[in-house]
């Protein structure tokens, strides 16, 4: 019997743009003082991708530019969620960043703790008794 | 034109917003300690996607697999923000997975 790799090809696939989608977008966006620059790269390369999953005779690179590159077309609007995150204090503010120094500024949720960086009790807790760090426990 | 990776590409983002969904009700009836299964069932989709013949099927079970790993990783965090008011909390006793004593010695994985 021989094997089909689509899947294993689109299984890599996905989770690179799950992990672009997370983690890079979180790295960029905390990093990038204008949101535009990154938006406008990852939109440019998701439609690049894009055509070129139209125009490959692979079935194997249409796939995988398919759905890396869909998936960095929604990027370049999640830097914009990220963006909406950090003032609402759902992710780290990097005070080093003008753009995250305006949100520490402007809005009383913002801070530079990652909330999330933390075991889970099983339990509620109130956001305010709990150490900034978890190392502090 | 080859519309299979742009349909894909589609698809594979529905999949994926639809693993935001099952994240976060996974977490609420059945807890995070069940992480360890759903990666299996994302590796196991992933094997399984390697004897579909069908390059439709097998690229959606691939993508699926993937999708499942991923939020095996991320059933941990969407317990915190559950914890700490982000989320509803679920205060009902959550079914066990079996082996539990052995799945808290180890650490969840996280992105």
């Amino acid at each position: 019997m021989s094997l089909n790799w689509m899947g294993l090809l689109a299984a890599f696939a996905t989770f690179l743009s799950i992990w672009l989608g997370h983690v890079g977008v979180r790295k960029l966006e905390a990093a990038a003082p204008a949101l535009w620059v990154p938006a406008s790269l990852a939109a440019a390369a998701g439609l690049t991708l894009e055509a070129g999953a139209l125009f490959t005779h692979s079935l194997y690179l249409s796939g995988v530019f398919g759905i890396v590159g869909m998936t960095l077309l929604f990027d370049a609007l999640e830097f914009y969620r990220q963006h909406r995150r950090v003032a609402h204090g759902h992710a780290p503010a990097n005070p080093r960043n003008p753009r995250h120094a305006r949100l520490l500024a402007e809005h009383p949720a913002a801070t530079t703790i990652n909330w999330l960086e933390r075991e889970p009790t099983g339990h509620p807790v109130k956001l305010e008794t709990l150490p900034a760090h978890p190392e502090q426990v | 034109m080859n519309f299979f990776g742009v349909g894909l590409g589609l698809a594979t983002l529905l999949i994926i917003g639809l693993g935001f969904v099952w994240v976060i009700r996974g977490e609420y009836y059945f807890g995070y300690l069940w992480w360890p299964y759903v990666l299996g069932a994302g590796l196991v989709a992933i094997g399984v996607s390697l004897m579909v013949p069908w390059a439709w099927g097998s690229a959606l079970l691939g993508a699926a697999g993937a999708s499942l790993i991923w939020g095996a990783t991320e059933l941990k965090e969407q317990a915190v923000r559950g914890e700490i008011g982000w989320y509803p909390f679920n205060p009902k006793r959550k079914p066990q997975p079996p082996f539990i004593e052995i799945i808290r010695r180890w650490p969840a994985p996280h992105l």
